[in-house]
C-alpha cells in the first residue's frame, strides 16, 4: 500500500539524537505540535491518518553506527537505520539479526522496533523484543532516557525497551538501539508439501512438534497465496492445493539431512507432492514469505494470531471466503487478503464478523493489518480492547500527557 | 481483566509503629488475614518470623511482621487490599534464594510467601506452553515435562530450589542463557495481583497479543510491580544430544581467548562456563573430581542440537582450544561423565564453604572480549586487599560472578569486601558493563543505579513504577534509590552497607 500524505504535515529530519531531543523538549514547552515519528515510511497511510496536521519526525539522518564490538556480537546504531544497511554491516562479519522485515531496503530499526515487526523466522528466533539489549527515546515531554545498556546480560532496571517494542511510536520516539546479533548460518533450504485438505496440513503441523528435525520456520498458505506467492518468487510452488513450506537452516549437511528426514516423517500426512528447493531458490521462496503480508494491492489485510492449535479453523473460515491466506504456521500467525470483491465498507465489515465466529477471545484475536485510508477511521485496528488497558493508558498518560505522539494511533490501537 | 472492585485505603491509617504486635490494629490486621487463609497459613510470633529476616543476601536484615501462605489468587487480593488498608507494606517472596536482598521487607509489614501456590495447572505441547503458579519450582516443571520431548529452558544455578515467580521478578539467567536466553524471553504472559489489589492478566499464550508488552516491561521488576500469581511460560524442545567437555588451561587468559575465538566461529555453546584455579581447588578437595590441582582455568563447554551436527562442531572447538594452548581436554562419553562434569560446576559454590566460613558472591557484566581484563582486575584486588577470591561463572556471556572469601565475625575483613566488591563493579561498568547480570539490583545495589543511569532515566523508571505501584506500598524501597533520603526504615545492618563514594 502506498503511503500517502495531505495536509498541513511539516517534517523534521534531525541529524542528531541531541538535535532530536531538542526539538521535542522545545516542542513540549511551546508550539505543542503534533508528532509522527516515521520511518522508511513502509506503512504510514495505516500510522499516521493524513487528515491529522503536525510534525513528522523523519529518521533518516539518524542512521550511523555508535559502536559495533564484533567480537562481542553486538552493535549500537541510530534508530533510522534501514535493515538492509544493517545487514550489510553485520554480514560483512559473519553476523545478522535474524529478524525478517518486509522491505527491508525501506524498514528501519525504529519502525521495526516500534511495530514488532516479524517474519518466517519468529518461530526459531523470536521477535526483536528478543534482540533489543539497551535503548534510547524520547517521550512526548521531550525527556531522553535509556534503559539496558551494552552488554548481552543486564537486569540493571526496569527493562523499558519492552514498553517501547510495539508502542507504535505512541510512547517516545526511539532513537538509539543496542543489539544482540547471531551468527549467520552456512546455507539454508526449503521443502514445500502440497496438501488436498485442511486436515491433513493441521496433521502435518501438528506433528513439528515431535519431529525429528528443528525448522527455523514453517509456512502455510492456501492455494490463492500460494499462486500469488508462487508468481512473485517466480518457483514452483504448487499453485492449486494448499501448502506447507518447512525451512531448515545451518551446515550443509545438517540442513540436507533435516530435509530429508521431513520428507520421511510426513509421508504418513499423505501429502499430494513434496520437494527441497536448494538455497540460491528456497531463498527467493523466502524472500516472497516475508515480504506477502505488505505485498498486496488488495484493500483490506487481516492479521490474526492465534493458538497454533486453532489456527487451521480460522484458515478454513477465511478460505471459504475466498481470502488469500498465508500463515507463519508453527506460531498461529495468519495473514489474509481480502478478495477483489470486498468493495465496500459494508463487505468488509460482514467479513470480518463471519471471521471473528472462528476466533475465540482465549484462543486467538483478530486485527485489521492495513487498509484503504479512507476505511482506515471506520475498521477497528484491534477488535477487542486488551487486558491491562487502563494501565495502558496509564502509561500513555504519563509519558506522553499532552498526548502528542501518534495520538489518533493511540487510539485505534484498543479502541474497538 | 481489571478487577473493579473498590480499593479500601483507609487516608487515616495507623502510623506503621503502631502496627506492632500486640497492638489493637496489628491485631485486626492478623485476625482479618487468618480469615483468609486460615490459622495454619499465617506466622506471626517473633521468633517464627526470624527465618524470614533475609534472604541469600546476608549484609542486611529486616523481620517481617506477619508472614501469610496464599493458596490462591483470590487470597493473594484480599490479603493485599487489607495491607492497603491498614496502611501496611508488603512484598513477594519465592524461595527465598535472591542474592540482592529482594525479599527485605524493609518497614517491616507483611510477607506474602508463594510456595504453597505451586501447582501446574495446564501443559500444553501443540501450543508450546505451560501455565503454573508462581511458587512452583524451576526444576519441577522441567521434571514434569520429562519424556515429553520439551523442557523449561531457562535454569537458574538455584533452579532446584527458586520458584517460577521468583525468577520472573528478578529475570533469571543461568549456565544456558548464552543460547536460549534469559527468563524474559520464555515468558508469554502473566496473571498479577496488584499493589491496589487488583487482579490482572498481561500477554496470553498466543504469540502476540494487542497493545503494549506489559508482560515484557512486568519482568524484572524484582517485586515491585505486584504479586505476580501465574505464569504463562514457553516450553522449548529438548536438544536431540549434547556434548559436554572440560578443556584445561594453564593460564585465565589462554582460556578467555577461546571463549572469544569459539563464539567468534559463529558456534554458541549451550553452555560455556568457566572455573579458576582457586575454584578448581576447592572443588577438587571436596568432590575429587580428577581436576589437575595446578591448572589455571577450566571451561566446561557444552554444545547441544541435532546429532549429526555435533561432531562437527565439536571438531572446531577442540581446534580452537588448540590454538589457545589447552593442556588437555575431557570429553564426556556417557551420561554419567556429562553428569559428573555438570555436577562439578553445579556443587562449586557448595565446596567455597570448605575454603572459607563467609562469602560474597558478586554478579558483574562484561563485555565478553573484555573477560582478561576484570579478571586481571579482580585478581589485583584480591592481592590489593590481601583477600582470597574466586571466580565460576557464565563467561559465554560476560557474566562474572567473583566470591570473595572472608570471616564475617572480623570486621575489618568485612570493610575489605565491600570495598573490593565495589571496585570490581566500578571495573565493570568502567569496561561497559553492568553490576548486575541475573540477581538484580534489590537493596544491594541501589547505590549504583544512579551511576548507571541518570536523573531522567531514573524517573523514567519511577513514572512507570508508580503507575503499577503508586503508593510504593509494595516491596519499599528497591531497585531505584529513593529521593528523599538514605535511611530505610526498621533495617539492621549487620554488616555495614555498602555506600557509594560518589
Ligand atoms: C499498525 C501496524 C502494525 C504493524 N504490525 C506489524 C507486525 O505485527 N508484524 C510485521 O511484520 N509488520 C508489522 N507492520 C509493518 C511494519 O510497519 C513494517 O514492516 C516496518 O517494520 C516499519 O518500518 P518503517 O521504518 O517503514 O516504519 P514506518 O512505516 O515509518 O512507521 C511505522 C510505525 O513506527 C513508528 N516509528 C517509526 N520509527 C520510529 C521511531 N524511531 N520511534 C518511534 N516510533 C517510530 C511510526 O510512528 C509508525 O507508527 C505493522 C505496520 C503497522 C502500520
Ligand atoms: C546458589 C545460588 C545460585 C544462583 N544462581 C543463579 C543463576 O544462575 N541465575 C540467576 O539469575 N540467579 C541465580 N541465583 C539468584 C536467585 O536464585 C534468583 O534470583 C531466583 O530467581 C530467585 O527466586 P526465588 O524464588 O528464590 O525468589 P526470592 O528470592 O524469594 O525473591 C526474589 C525477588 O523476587 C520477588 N518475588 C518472588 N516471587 C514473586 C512473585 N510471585 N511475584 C512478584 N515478585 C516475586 C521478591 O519480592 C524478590 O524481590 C542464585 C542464587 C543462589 C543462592
Amino acid at each position: 500500500m502506498s503511503p500517502t500524505h495531505s495536509g498541513s504535515q511539516e517534517e523534521f529530519v534531525p541529524a542528531s539524537q541531541t538535535e532530536l531531543s531538542r526539538f521535542m523538549t522545545d516542542n513540549t514547552a511551546a508550539a505543542q505540535k503534533q508528532i509522527f515519528p516515521v520511518g522508511g515510511r513502509t506503512s504510514l497511510s495505516v500510522c499516521c491518518p493524513a487528515s491529522q496536521s503536525g510534525t513528522l519526525i523523519c529518521t533518516s539522518q539518524l542512521n550511523r553506527v555508535i559502536d559495533y564490538p564484533v567480537r562481542d556480537m553486538t552493535i549500537t546504531v541510530e534508530a533510522g537505520m534501514r535493515l538492509d544497511q544493517l545487514n550489510e554491516i553485520v554480514s560483512a562479519e559473519g553476523q545478522r539479526l535474524p529478524i525478517d522485515v518486509p522491505q527491508s531496503n525501506r524498514a528501519t530499526v525504529g519502525g521495526v522496533i516500534a511495530t514488532n515487526t516479524c517474519g518466517p523466522r519468529r518461530f526459531s528466533y523470536g521477535t526483536i523484543r528478543d534482540y533489543v539489549i539497551g535503548i534510547s527515546a524520547i517521550d512526548g515531554k521531550g525527556n531522553l532516557f535509556k534503559s539496558g545498556g551494552r552488554v548481552v546480560k543486564n537486569v540493571a532496571g526496569y527493562d523499558l525497551s519492552k514498553m517501547l517494542v510495539g508502542s507504535l511510536g505512541t510512547l517516545a520516539v526511539i532513537s538509539q538501539v543496542s543489539l544482540n546479533l547471531r551468527p549467520k548460518p552456512e546455507t539454508m533450504s526449503m521443502v514445500w508439501f502440497a496438501f488436498d485438505s485442511f486436515q491433513n496440513a493441521d496433521r502435518a503441523l501438528e506433528a513439528i512438534v515431535t519431529s525429528g528435525t528443528r525448522p527455523t520456520a514453517v509456512e502455510y498458505c492456501n492455494s490463492k497465496a500460494a499462486r500469488q506467492i508462487a508468481a512473485e518468487s517466480r518457483s514452483e510452488l504448487p499453485s492449486e492445493h494448499q501448502v506447507v513450506c518447512v525451512c531448515f537452516e545451518g551446515p550443509a549437511n545438517v540442513v540436507n539431512w533435516q530435509a530429508d528426514q521431513i520428507r520421511e516423517e510426513w509421508k504418513t500426512f499423505s501429502p499430494l507432492s513434496s520437494q527441497i528447493v536448494g538455497a540460491e531458490k528456497a531463498t527467493k521462496l523466502y524472500n516472497a514469505f516475508t515480504e506477502y503480508q505488505t505485498s498486496s494491492d488488495d484493500p483490506v489485510t487481516l492479521k490474526a494470531v492465534l493458538l497454533p492449535s486453532q489456527m487451521m479453523k480460522f484458515v478454513e473460515a477465511a478460505s471459504q471466503l475466498n481470502i488469500a491466506v498465508q500463515a507463519h504456521a508453527a506460531d498461529g500467525i495468519v495473514f489474509g487478503h481480502l478478495p477483489d470483491s470486498a468493495s465496500s465498507l459494508e463487505d468488509v465489515q460482514q467479513i470480518l464478523q463471519q471471521l471473528q465466529k472462528a476466533i475465540s477471545p482465549q484462543t486467538g484475536h483478530l486485527t485489521i493489518y492495513q487498509c484503504e485510508s479512507e476505511w482506515a477511521e471506520s475498521l477497528p485496528l484491534f477488535c477487542s480492547a486488551p487486558s491491562g488497558w487502563a494501565l495502558m493508558q496509564q502509561l500513555k498518560n504519563a509519558l506522553d500527557p499532552d498526548q502528542l505522539l501518534n495520538a489518533q494511533r493511540f487510539s485505534e490501537l484498543v479502541e474497538a | 481483566m481489571v478487577d473493579s472492585t473498590n480499593q479500601t485505603i483507609t487516608q487515616e491509617a495507623p502510623p506503621l509503629d503502631e502496627l506492632k504486635s500486640g497492638s489493637p490494629p496489628f491485631t485486626s490486621l492478623v485476625q482479618q488475614l487468618t480469615q483468609v487463609v486460615g490459622q495454619a497459613n499465617i506466622l506471626y510470633n517473633a521468633d517464627e518470623l526470624l527465618v524470614y529476616e533475609c534472604d541469600g543476601y546476608i549484609v542486611d536484615k529486616s523481620a517481617p511482621d506477619i508472614v501469610i501462605f496464599p493458596t490462591s489468587t483470590e487470597q493473594v487480593s484480599k490479603i493485599v487490599k487489607l495491607c492497603n488498608q491498614f496502611n501496611v507494606p508488603f512484598l513477594a517472596r519465592g524461595a527465598g534464594t535472591s542474592l540482592s536482598g529482594g525479599c527485605l521487607p524493609i518497614g517491616g509489614g507483611v510477607m506474602i510467601v508463594l510456595t504453597k501456590m505451586k501447582q501446574i495447572l495446564e501443559i500444553n505441547l501443540r501450543d508450546r506452553y505451560a501455565i503454573v503458579e508462581p511458587g512452583m519450582v524451576n526444576l519441577h516443571l522441567t521434571n514434569a515435562l520429562k519424556g515429553t520431548g520439551y523442557h523449561y529452558a531457562p535454569d537458574p544455578s538455584s533452579q532446584g530450589s527458586c520458584t517460577i515467580g521468583g525468577n520472573i521478578a528478578t529475570n533469571s539467567g543461568g549456565p544456558h542463557t548464552l543460547k536460549y536466553g534469559v527468563t524474559t524471553n520464555h515468558v508469554l504472559g502473566l496473571e498479577a495481583v496488584l499493589p491496589d489489589g487488583s487482579i490482572i492478566e498481561l500477554g496470553g499464550p498466543t504469540a502476540e497479543t494487542p497493545g503494549y508488552d506489559l508482560h515484557g516491561l512486568y519482568v524484572g521488576n524484582e517485586g515491585t510491580f505486584g504479586i505476580c500469581t501465574k505464569a504463562i511460560v514457553r516450553i522449548t524442545r529438548d536438544p536431540e544430544s549434547h556434548r559436554t567437555m572440560l578443556a584445561v588451561f594453564q593460564t585465565i587468559a589462554d582460556a578467555t581467548r577461546a571463549i572469544s575465538a569459539i563464539i567468534a566461529a559463529g558456534i554458541i555453546p549451550s553452555a560455556l562456563e568457566m572455573m579458576d584455579h582457586g575454584i578448581i581447588q576447592a572443588v577438587e578437595e571436596a568432590f575429587h573430581f580428577g581436576f589437575p590441582l595446578d591448572a589455571g582455568a577450566v571451561l566446561l563447554i557444552e554444545v547441544d542440537g541435532l546429532e549429526i551436527a555435533l561432531d562437527e562442531e565439536v571438531r572446531q572447538i577442540l581446534e580452537i582450544c588448540e590454538s589457545c594452548n589447552v593442556r588437555e581436554i575431557q570429553r564426556a562419553d556417557t551420561p554419567e561423565e556429562r553428569q559428573l562434569i555438570w555436577k562439578s560446576r553445579k556443587q562449586a559454590f557448595g565446596a567455597i564453604g570448605r575454603l572459607s566460613p563467609s562469602y560474597c558472591t558478586q554478579d558483574g557484566v562484561v563485555p565478553r572480549t573484555r573477560l582478561p581484563e576484570i579478571l586481571e582486575f579482580i585478581e589485583a584486588t584480591s592481592k590489593k586487599y590481601n583477600m582470597r577470591i574466586v571466580n565460576v561463572f557464565h563467561a559465554g556471556d560476560g557474566n562474572v560472578h567473583p566470591i570473595l572469601l572472608f570471616d564475617e565475625r572480623d570486621q575489618e575483613q568485612i570493610q575489605k569486601v565491600l570495598e573490593a566488591s565495589e571496585e570490581i563493579l566500578e571495573k565493570c561498568l568502567e569496561l561497559g558493563g553492568s553490576v548486575t547480570g541475573e540477581h538484580g539490583i534489590g537493596v544491594e545495589k541501589i547505590n549504583f543505579m544512579s551511576r548507571i543511569f541518570n536523573e531522567t532515566d531514573l524517573d523514567t523508571m519511577e513514572t512507570v513504577r508508580d503507575i503499577f505501584n503508586p503508593r510504593q506500598i509494595c516491596s519499599r524501597d528497591k531497585v531505584l534509590p529513593q529521593h528523599q533520603s538514605d535511611e530505610k526504615a526498621g533495617v539492621v545492618q549487620s554488616h555495614p552497607a555498602r555506600r557509594a563514594p560518589h
